[in-house]
């Protein structure tokens, strides 16, 4: 049970982070006083493999953006060590990073923003092509051929990224990443600034694309309804630190962790009686400060787990507020991403047991 | 019949690509602004390159018979004191005039886009430093430093132009390193590092371009200023020496004699202000037609 973490791979990893870890300011200039450092990404381990859509899913401060772009180089890593295709790339200088972007490829959150509004869409779809030497009938072909997978027609090159809808401009950033049939896509909220009916095309098409081309994903989201619908394996962040990671079936079956529990509590269940009968879980607070983390388990402050826990017997507790009571093992130290059951890592000293999520309001349809 | 689909479509294409031409173009003629300043200074420049052919007399030549003249046949707006044409010498004197604006904006333009865009590009100490410097010709008048620069130049027509460009150049820095620093935060300048573009790329295909339309509107109306800055050069004697006619000459001379011949002042001084209002709403009509995404508001809806 006690193992550190070693993420149990068949060797066939595309993507392998090890302790990642992204403090941003802290730093004095010249005399000035030191800014407050934020640790955004506080060491973080996992590996994806190939052909994998693996979701990391957090709120807003959770560090899962900036996860991303350091998965990409493109924020270099404070501490930690990513392997990306069996090679380290953690200290790669800019221009053989440049010749890697071909493999590693984003799909950005703001499909209004993502794209050069002075640039027709064939240009901006034919733009990684050329930096990357493609030859000139190469790029026209293989422009048509992409708009076309991603279903636009072949008229929309000559046309401006302001003509068009916020899916369709979705769709031609997912056409600009995939024109150099990269290895992995890391796509950051690729749905979240777009209508539902239009998640559910967009995500349709992600999907094709990799039954297409086996690409990988590293898919990036707050919304646990949207990282279901696509991912196989679930990466929970809470304040730079993965806190649980399962495969999707047991992750939305069984949650361990309180904040997983937590979060699922807050998904609409398309039932209404259902939806009106069930609990939520309500945390205590808003997500603490990245400047300032928790001492021990970073998620106590909010817990509702370690609440219950302090009233058991045998527990010894630590007071954090005035009546608010916790066990001592959750403010003293800070718990280790641990597999408890096969391919389920959790980082809590008291995991839920199964089913004890249920009393809790989870209500877990089983569609998938 | 899939032929004749493809053949139906590619048609579609070609029309729509036709369609989206003859837009752009309404855009421009469609905004009045654009179009009166975009004829007047197409006039003025056929102007002043045809002025030999269309001025009725040489500019230098001096009629001592005729001296302060009336509009007549053949002077139509009359003689100065030295019996010289005054309509002759104000169409030489667009051509010192033009010639002044057209300089003035390209070198001011070319390094007040560079400066300012390296300057908001890549930040840090290079930027202060930049900054600091443009600071510094800014607490400046413009016009007192071009004039501080043609008097220990020497007054030609090139050093009126260095000096003129010189003090301009900070001003489109200025605007540059701001519009420059508004892109840099924007996605698609991340999106551009994330397919492996370079700084330099990026800053030359992505950076550039979008910063480039309130750039190009100040320098259209920066040539109004010089054209300003040159005519008072002029008028002052330090811009391009006499006999050469130039705007500002003219009036200078016509100073003299403005209360019984006021003609001669005033159609130069009209001249200036035709030329500055036309390269001023050129300027305007630029700032509406360069932005697509402004595109779609305007056009055709001012008349």
């Amino acid at each position: 049970m006690n193992t550190p973490v070693s993420l149990s791979t068949d060797g066939d990893a595309l993507v392998r982070v090890d302790n990642l870890r992204k403090v941003f300011g802290g730093k004095r200039w010249m005399f000035g006083k030191a800014g407050p450092a934020v640790s955004a990404v506080d060491g973080v381990s996992f590996s994806v493999d190939r052909g994998e859509t693996f979701g990391v899913v957090g709120e807003t401060g959770s560090g899962k953006s900036t996860l991303g772009r350091l998965l990409l180089r493109l924020l270099n890593p404070t501490d930690g060590r990513v392997m990306f295709d069996g090679r380290d790339i953690t200290h790669l200088s800019q221009s053989e990073l440049r010749r890697l972007r071909g493999d590693m490829q984003m799909v950005f959150q703001d499909p209004y923003g993502s794209l050069d509004p002075r640039m027709k869409v064939g240009a901006i779809v034919a733009e990684p092509m050329q930096v990357h030497g493609a030859d000139r009938s190469q790029i026209v072909r293989r422009t048509g051929e992409i708009l076309e997978q991603v279903g636009l027609p072949p008229a929309t090159a000559d046309r401006y990224p302001h003509e068009f809808s916020g899916g369709q401009r979705q769709r031609i950033g997912i056409a600009r990443a995939m024109a150099l049939n990269p290895k992995l896509l890391i796509l950051d909220e690729p749905v979240s600034a777009l209508d539902v009916s239009i998640q559910a095309q967009i995500l349709n098409l992600l999907r094709k694309i990799q039954r297409e081309t086996g690409v990988t994903y590293i898919f990036i989201a707050h919304d646990l309804a949207v990282v279901r619908h696509i991912s196989e394996r679930i990466a929970v962040m809470y304040l730079g630190g993965i806190v649980e990671m399962a495969p999707r079936q047991k992750l939305y079956a069984a949650p361990r962790h309180p904040y997983t529990a937590s979060l699922l509590s807050a998904v609409p269940i398309p039932d209404l009686k259902a939806e009106r009968h069930r609990k939520r879980i309500a945390l205590h607070g808003e997500i603490g400060s990245a400047t300032a983390l928790p001492s021990g388990c970073r998620f106590h402050p909010r817990c509702f787990k370690a609440r219950l826990k302090a009233s058991a017997d045998g527990v010894a507790t630590a007071k954090i507020a005035d009546d608010v009571v916790v066990p001592r093992q959750c403010v003293e130290s800070d718990p280790q991403l641990q597999a408890d059951a096969e391919d389920h890592f959790v980082a809590c000293h008291f995991p839920l047991e199964p089913g004890e999520a249920a009393d809790h309001g989870i209500t877990t349809t089983s569609n998938d | 019949m899939s032929q004749i689909t493809a053949d139906a479509t590619a048609m579609r294409d070609r029309e729509a690509a036709r369609r989206r031409r003859r837009t752009a173009i309404r855009r421009y003629t469609g905004h009045p602004g654009f179009m009166i300043g975009a004829v007047i200074i197409a006039l003025m420049a056929i102007i002043a390159i045809g002025a030999p052919w269309i001025a009725p007399n040489s500019p230098l030549a001096t009629d001592l018979a005729n001296t302060l003249a009336p509009p007549s046949w053949q002077f139509p707006l009359g003689t100065d004191q030295f019996g010289r044409c005054v309509l002759s010498r104000l169409i030489y004197g667009a051509q010192i005039s033009l010639q002044v604006g057209f300089w003035v904006v390209l070198i001011s333009l070319t390094f007040g886009t560079l400066i300012g865009a390296l300057a908001g590009f890549i930040g840090g100490w290079l930027e202060r430093i930049i900054v600091a410097l443009i600071d510094i010709m800014l607490a400046f008048p413009g016009f007192l430093l071009a004039l501080a620069l043609v008097a220990a130049q020497g007054s030609s027509l090139t050093s009126v132009i260095t000096a003129v460009a010189i003090a301009y150049t900070p001003r489109v820095a200025t605007v540059m390193r701001s519009v420059v620093l508004t892109i840099r935060p924007r996605p698609f300048i991340e999106a551009s590092h994330a397919i492996g573009l370079s700084s330099l790329r990026i800053l030359i295909r992505h950076v550039i371009p979008n910063a480039l339309p309130p750039v190009i509107v100040v320098a259209t109306v920066s040539a109004a200023t010089a054209i300003l800055a040159e005519a008072g050069l002029s008028f002052l004697g330090l811009g391009v020496q006499p006999p050469t006619a130039t705007w500002g000459s003219v009036i200078a001379e016509g100073q003299a004699i403005i209360t019984t011949r006021p003609l001669i002042s005033l159609s130069a001084g009209i001249c200036i202000a035709i030329a500055v209002i036309g390269l001023n709403l050129l300027g305007d009509g630029l700032r509406d037609t360069l932005d697509p995404q402004m595109r779609r508001q305007t056009g055709g809806k001012m008349l």
